[in-house]
């Protein structure tokens, strides 16, 4: 079964429709991309997922369990968390109080010392600069802190809007690394991302949207093909 | 001495009320304007069960503001957030203006008193210094709530909530903090401090009547504005400076008193134009303001 399964899900903003009946589905422990231009609406999908924006029609199961609609809070303690673009770590708390908020949405909290040990493994820099004011971190750091703060949570998916955004090349590819490192565990992710070719390569699947609805969909051997994400990601002729 | 004492005694009332206002703006963005009855009720329910026990008198006056804002946030400001910051605001303008008209009918138009506390009006000799017992008494109070408000606000699993929720409460949303419970909360903190303020005020001034709180909730939001609307520490603080800036003003002025509020505006302009989003203003704190 699904663990996370969208239908023909359509959203926007007031009376302006950003999304179409988008469709998709995602088994636990798989990776799903998703790219696109500039304000196709990829980062409408994962808020609308993540409860920040009500559908307007469609259905979002996780687990089987209907979370179209509900509550942000509800549905992190239903087992979906996000990353959100640009990170939005609070700035002006220590790295520890971020952390201590990310295990605000957790349903077994006789678990969260070992889960805080586990995030800290994962991201040594977070024991490092535990003390720091988070805004001190450099943005790769921030980053680290913010997946690590929404995997507090317990998710069994993890959304990730634009995880590459503002970050070095060689920094990416250690956010990437560990991100390997969450899906081994069993932890569905789905990656938003600009750079086409990174994500295509990375996850099982990717999708492309344009203009609200799926145009594609790519597996990690259609990363090579140049001409192949042109035609995708621009809708241009091959 | 004296002068000192009651600028730090009026200055930590404002400051109680400021903090109240700004534990509301914080997890809201509401400026909400019924934060003055609230101090009103309190202060109305400790003159009328003045025969009662003082702690208990005033614990009834705080259970009455605590209910009081709780029930506004559930009736009120729930089902209009959402709406935008303007239609909250005129809702709390509307709130106020009903609550003191509901007062009006409830404890009549003419001021109702009695003396609560009348022991708190003597002084005492300190290192012969002569002193106002309820300026004492307020300070004291005044630094156990702050420290406990301090202490709340930094070590505790609710104040760590409120300070996400006033950073960013979308994201804080995001990692479950549970946005109803945050907001009641807040409101039920905002109500006791308003029945510190009431009982404060009360026993200095015990004439009570529907507009009792209005003056200090007015002067608390300069303070607030001027002290960082953005941080509790800056509702503080700001609360603080225009309470003893006004007390001040006060003694000094002598006859010329009747201008204090116009220096105290000159000076919370010049504050403005040096900080425009006040002392302690942090990054968004234009845009917040």
């Amino acid at each position: 079964m699904s663990l996370l399964k969208v239908e023909n899900l359509s959203a926007g903003y007031g009376k302006v429709d950003v999304l179409f009946g988008i469709s998709f589905s995602l088994l636990a422990g798989k990776s799903l991309g998703i790219v696109g231009p500039n304000g196709v609406g990829k980062s409408t999908l994962l808020k609308t997922i993540a409860g920040e924006i009500a559908p307007k029609s469609g259905s979002i199961s996780l687990q089987g369990k209907n979370i179209a609609g509900k509550k942000p809070e509800d549905i992190v303690r239903a087992g979906l968390s996000l990353v959100p673009e640009g990170r939005q770590i609070f700035s002006g708390l220590t790295v520890t109080e971020n952390l201590m908020l990310g295990l605000t949405g957790r349903k077994d909290k006789s678990t969260s010392k070992i889960a805080l040990e586990q995030v800290r493994q994962l991201f040594p820099v977070l024991t490092s600069h535990a003390g720091h004011q988070a805004g001190m971190l450099s943005g790769g750091q921030q980053q680290q802190l913010a997946i690590s703060r929404a995997l507090l949570s317990d998710p069994k998916v993890l959304l990730l809007d634009e995880p590459s955004l503002g970050l070095a090349p060689t920094v990416i590819m250690d956010v990437f690394g560990k991100l390997k490192e969450i899906i081994a565990n069993k932890t569905a992710v789905v990656i938003v991302e600009q750079r086409a070719h990174l994500v295509t390569s990375f996850a099982d699947e990717t999708i492309v949207i344009r203009d609200g609805q799926i145009q594609a969909k790519l597996t990690p051997e259609d990363a090579e093909n140049e001409e192949l994400l042109r035609k995708a990601y621009f809708g241009l002729g091959a | 001495m004296q002068s000192i004492l009651d600028a730090i005694s009026l200055g930590g009332t404002y400051a109680l009320a400021a903090l109240g206002l700004g534990l509301v703006f914080g997890v809201l963005r509401l400026v909400n304007f019924a934060h003055a009855e609230l101090i009103t009720i309190s202060a109305y329910i400790m003159v009328v069960t003045n025969d009662l026990p003082l702690i208990l008198s005033f614990l009834l006056a705080a259970l009455a503001s605590t209910l009081l804002a709780i029930v506004t946030e559930l009736t009120v400001y729930r089902r209009l957030r959402g709406t935008g910051p303007a239609i909250m605001l005129i809702a709390s303008f509307g709130l106020s203006v009903g609550l003191q008209k509901s007062y009006e009918l409830i404890f009549g138009a003419l001021p109702r008193s009695a003396a609560v506390a009348p022991w708190m009006t003597g002084s005492v000799e300190i290192a012969n210094l002569n002193m106002t017992i309820s300026s004492l008494v307020t300070v004291a109070l005044t630094i156990v709530i702050l420290i406990a408000m301090g202490y709340l606000v930094d070590y505790t699993t609710l104040g760590l909530q409120l300070r996400a929720a006033s950073s960013d409460f979308k994201t804080a949303r995001l990692l479950g903090v549970r946005s109803n419970r945050l907001i009641t909360s807040s409101f039920a903190i905002s109500g006791v401090l308003a029945a510190f303020v009431g009982f404060i005020i009360v026993v200095e001034n015990p004439q009570v009547e529907p507009m009792f709180g209005l003056n200090i909730t007015i002067l608390a939001l300069v303070g607030i504005v001027i002290g960082g609307i953005s941080s509790l520490r800056g509702c503080a603080l700001g609360g603080f400076i225009v309470g003893f800036i006004l007390s001040l003003l006060n003694t000094f002025l002598g006859n010329a008193r009747v201008y204090a509020y116009s220096y105290l505006f000159l000076a919370v302009v010049v504050i403005l134009l040096v900080r425009p989003g006040g002392i302690l203003s942090k990054r968004n704190e234009m845009e917040r303001v």
